[in-house]
């Protein structure tokens, strides 16, 4: 066979594949019922919902609590359509199989215009985009908590799932007691009947299960009728933070356990040359000394097992040990945070200026409409890398015994951690049993699992015993993920009147997804990578009706190992473009609020939200002397959220007083969590925009512990509102928007304050 | 050894530790009481305050030998015999905690300053908690330290269910 006629007839045999798997219906998120009894007191219902012998619901929780309130907001979609309290739904950790793979985040991974995805209005080819990628994901069954997904995830699994076990319930009891199924109703979980006849779902679990009911009497209840969602009840999980009995990561106390931690080689990428063992065996509580590799993008390292973390603390700080850098170029020398600016820089004005990058938007004739303007206004932003810091250090507790893994981790990945494990103990997948437990801040940090695969290989060493694994603060400083370094170029062409007429901008940054999956599927790894939506976004999506655009994302290759970062992309985009805007509002002498509503005429609900917020905070409204007002709308995750921050200059250091936030992120389930997460993305976001860098030099992160990279503290804090737009769209993400337009809102301030535009993140200098 | 701990003499086998060890390690990994938190290990941010003769200490960089004798409190030692603090029914009626691992410290650092301070100001809120939270909850235990302040104050009538609206 020629070549071309291979690859012909291979490529058509790959279309009808695709067309066939295009044609089967998509799979089934309700799951089956399985084993009728999981237990011999427990009923299967269906792949979400078990019924216990006393009446209780087990809903199997397919999302990591990290602080987002989904151990609270997921059953009451549950407890909505089951009439029970959630003081009687209790929460099993879902199981490995794809029907709980995450299919929400992926679809938030397409790169659409808010121009061609106006909820109602959606074109042809983001209808088709949505229906390919959800029915990839659906097969793919990947679990992770990210991406703000977890109630756009469930929106219609979870209530069908608890839906079709009402039916069935309902049937049950009807049979049983021989009474019309219409006649019956339930009341906080109980199944009753006018005659006075009532009993609680555990007395119909078994019946229920041996019903089939046909999909038109599962009746998903509707929003004239609900009763839970909407309202605020009391977080499921605060009690035991309040008293000390919730279990992180690092309360996992296995019996028999050793304590092990990890010192990296501080230069990213590095490894130890040459380790005294010896020495290190001969300090107080040492059991072992292991060193670890590149597993899972981590840099290497050598970790010390003892009998308590203080002694493996102690033995792995003093442990002497040679380092090697990783390979480099002599002539460029070690990752260096301001060469890689000035090169994002150079990349960024490069493809700028050559019609370069990957065009995530172009519409209109930029060239044309710049030769035509009046003017231009051009500018150029810089956002530096960021860490995670999570409150709970990385940490990780593994067993491996008889063949089998054990894990015990607060990860965000458990369909990664699980790989991971398996790949590094030799064993298959299934051999992996993972415990997840709380997780002390996520945002993006536990979307990696290096801490995982660390963990695994030492307990490899300790004879079956369970090893608990921490990393001191200074290694989650200094080898974390870090949120990609950014340098947007961005051109405007203005009318005479100032009104933009094109835009032509660039950013430059590292992408993360390519990376991210090479280190935990290293089998998808690519050699090219495709364009990542996530180096874009916020960037190329804007609402505002400028009638010409191009817009377009340069990938880099700096090195620094990248990871996702709360909001992601958003995250410095907001800051570059909802700054940019309020230069051009600047230059055409208009108000930031009034200039913003010229531009979103043909998107109201954007328009809604920043009027919402301008109004709340009395925009116009004179302030005190000294004060000043700023604002940034940004919509990311689904959900869109104007900001408008009041400040002022206290001894030359920004003082945020008061933040007003409105949010339309389409159909609340838990208003008092959205306020939460609006508080903390704003905090987050301020304490990013006021002190947040990762400088390195000579290969080494500079800043090691909260002394060298200060937080937002009580003290700095604003007072914080938040203001919901009703909504009956389908629920967007809250646990990231409110974290883009919190920097852009206090530059903007700023600037209406001093009439100086600062273009560089953060603001202010690091501590001496 | 033996340390007080809640109220309880505790034994410390002198084996499991010694003399330099800072008291939160000793607090979970040799007693167990794994409530109070490791962060950073170098009393910045808090995450594993406890109360040591009634004042909020950094147990990270406490060392054992300097807590023999004296009084120690956890936040598994916080509530009474019957309920709880008034401090963490006001966290609860506030919804203070998101991921909730810094808020073992945040409750102790409060507790010491009701002690000292029954009725603290914004400014006084301000010196005394200085515990970092990464979640952004810190308008919220504001709120809820001058709530169970108002509800330890003597002149107010019996504390009876908070309630207070968190949006």
């Amino acid at each position: 066979m020629k070549r071309r006629t291979f690859v012909l007839s291979g490529a058509a045999l790959g279309g009808a594949l695709l067309v066939g798997w295009g044609a089967m219906p998509p799979r089934d998120r309700v799951g089956r019922r399985g084993p009728l009894t999981s237990t011999d007191n427990e009923v299967r219902l269906n792949g979400w919902i078990r019924i216990a012998a006393d009446g209780r619901v087990l809903l199997a929780m397919n999302r990591s609590e990290m602080g987002q309130g989904v151990h609270t907001a997921l059953p009451m979609l549950v407890a909505e359509q089951l009439d029970i309290g959630l003081d009687r739904i209790q929460l099993e950790q879902a199981g490995p199989e794809a029907l709980y793979g995450n299919v929400a985040m992926f679809l938030g991974a397409l790169p659409f215009h808010p121009d061609d995805r106006e909820p109602g209005h959606e074109t042809r080819g983001v209808r088709a985009g949505r229906w390919f990628v959800a029915k990839l994901a659906r097969e793919l069954g990947i679990n992770v908590t990210g991406g703000s997904s977890s109630i756009a995830d469930a929106w219609e699994v979870l209530p069908l799932a608890a839906a079709t076990a009402r039916a069935e319930l309902l049937g049950a009891a009807a049979l049983q007691w021989r009474l019309p199924v219409d006649e019956l109703r339930i009341v906080n979980g109980v199944i009753e009947h006018e005659s006075g006849v009532r009993g609680h779902f555990g007395e119909f679990a078994r019946q229920a299960a041996a019903l089939t009911v046909s999909a038109r009497n599962i009746h998903v209840k509707p929003r004239e009728a609900w009763q839970v969602i909407g309202r605020q009840p009391l977080r499921t999980d605060v009690p035991a933070k309040v008293n000390g009995t919730a279990v992180f990561g690092m309360d996992v106390k296995p019996e028999g356990l050793l304590y092990a931690v990890v010192r990296h080689c501080p230069m990213l990428g590095g490894s130890a040359a040459r380790v005294d063992v010896d020495a290190t065996l001969r300090r107080p509580g040492v059991e072992r000394v292991v060193r670890l590799g590149r597993t899972a993008g981590a840099t290497s390292g050598v970790a010390v097992v003892a009998r308590s973390t203080w002694h493996a603390l102690q033995a792995a700080r003093s442990m002497d040990v040679v380092w090697r850098a990783p390979p480099h170029d002599p002539s460029v020398g070690l990752l260096d945070t301001q060469r890689i600016d000035a090169s994002l820089e150079q990349a960024a004005r490069e493809a700028q200026d050559n019609a370069g990058g990957v065009p995530f938007h172009r519409r209109g004739d930029v060239d044309a409409a710049e030769a035509a303007a009046a003017r231009r206004h051009e500018a150029v932003y810089h956002a530096p890398y960021l860490a995670h810091a999570t409150m709970e250090p990385m940490n990780c507790t593994a067993q491996v015994r008889d063949g089998r893994v054990t894990v015990w981790a607060p990860t965000q990945a458990p369909t990664f951690a699980r790989e991971v494990a398996a790949r590094v103990a030799g064993v298959d997948v299934d051999a992996v049993d993972l415990h997840i437990t709380l997780l002390g801040g996520g945002f993006g940090r536990r979307l990696d699992v290096d801490y995982v695969a660390q963990a695994v290989r030492i307990a490899m060493e300790t004879g079956g015993r369970p090893v608990q694994l921490v990393w001191p603060r200074e290694e989650d400083f200094t080898h974390d993920f870090y949120r990609p370094a950014g340098v947007a170029v961005m051109r405007a062409a203005l009318d005479a009147r100032g009104r933009p007429q094109a835009l032509r901008m660039t950013v430059a940054g590292d992408a993360i997804t390519p990376r991210w999956i090479a280190r935990n599927r290293p089998a998808w790894a690519t050699r090219f990578d495709a364009p990542d939506k996530t180096a874009a976004e916020g960037f190329f999506d804007l609402p505002y009706a400028v009638p010409h655009q191009r817009i377009a994302q340069q990938a880099t290759r700096s090195g620094v190992p990248i990871g996702y970062w709360r909001a992601v992309g958003h995250s410095h985009h907001a800051f570059f473009t909802e700054c940019f805007i309020d230069e051009l509002a600047h230059e055409a002498g208009q108000d930031p609020v009034a200039f913003r509503l010229s531009l979103l005429d043909q998107h109201p609900r954007f328009a809604t939200v920043l009027k919402l917020a301008a109004d709340k905070a009395q925009w116009g409204r004179p302030l005190a002397p000294g004060r000043a007002r700023g604002v940034a709308l940004h919509e990311s995750f689904g959900s869109i959220v104007a900001e408008v921050m009041e400040v002022s200059l206290d001894n030359g250091r920004p003082r945020v007083h008061r933040v007003v936030c409105a949010i339309d992120c389409g159909t609340v389930v838990h208003p008092g969590i959205v306020a939460q997460q609006m508080e903390g993305g704003v905090i987050f976001g301020l304490s990013a925009a006021l002190y947040g860098r990762v400088d390195i030099r000579n290969g080494e992160v500079v800043q090691k512990n909260f002394h060298q990279a200060p937080m937002l503290s009580l003290a700095e804090t604003p007072v914080i509102e938040t203001h919901i737009v009703p909504s009956t769209l389908p629920p967007g993400g809250v646990g990231e928007p409110a974290t883009p337009p919190a920097a852009p809102a206090l530059v903007n301030a700023l600037f209406a304050l001093t009439g100086e535009r600062v273009r560089r993140l953060p603001l202010l200098p690091p501590p001496a | 050894m033996q340390l007080q701990i809640n109220g309880q003499t505790r034994d410390v086998p002198d084996d499991a530790t010694d003399p330099s060890m800072p008291l939160l390690w000793v607090l979970r990994d040799v007693l167990q009481l794994t409530g109070t938190k490791f962060g950073c290990g170098i009393a910045a941010c808090g995450a594993c305050t406890v109360r040591v003769d009634g004042q909020a200490v950094r147990s990270c960089v406490t060392p054992l030998s300097s807590v023999q004798g004296r009084s120690i409190q956890t936040i598994e030692g916080l509530a009474g015999d019957k309920e709880p603090h008034p401090l963490q029914a006001a966290w609860v009626a506030h919804q203070v905690p998101q991921c909730g691992y810094c808020q073992s410290g945040m409750l102790m650092a409060a507790a010491a300053l009701l002690d000292t301070t029954p009725e603290p100001t914004d400014a006084q809120i301000d010196a005394a908690i200085t515990n970092l939270c990464r979640c952004g909850t810190y308008p919220r235990v504001r709120a809820a330290i001058k709530t169970a302040a108002a509800q330890l104050r003597p002149t107010r009538p019996p504390r009876g269910p908070l309630r207070v609206k968190t949006a």
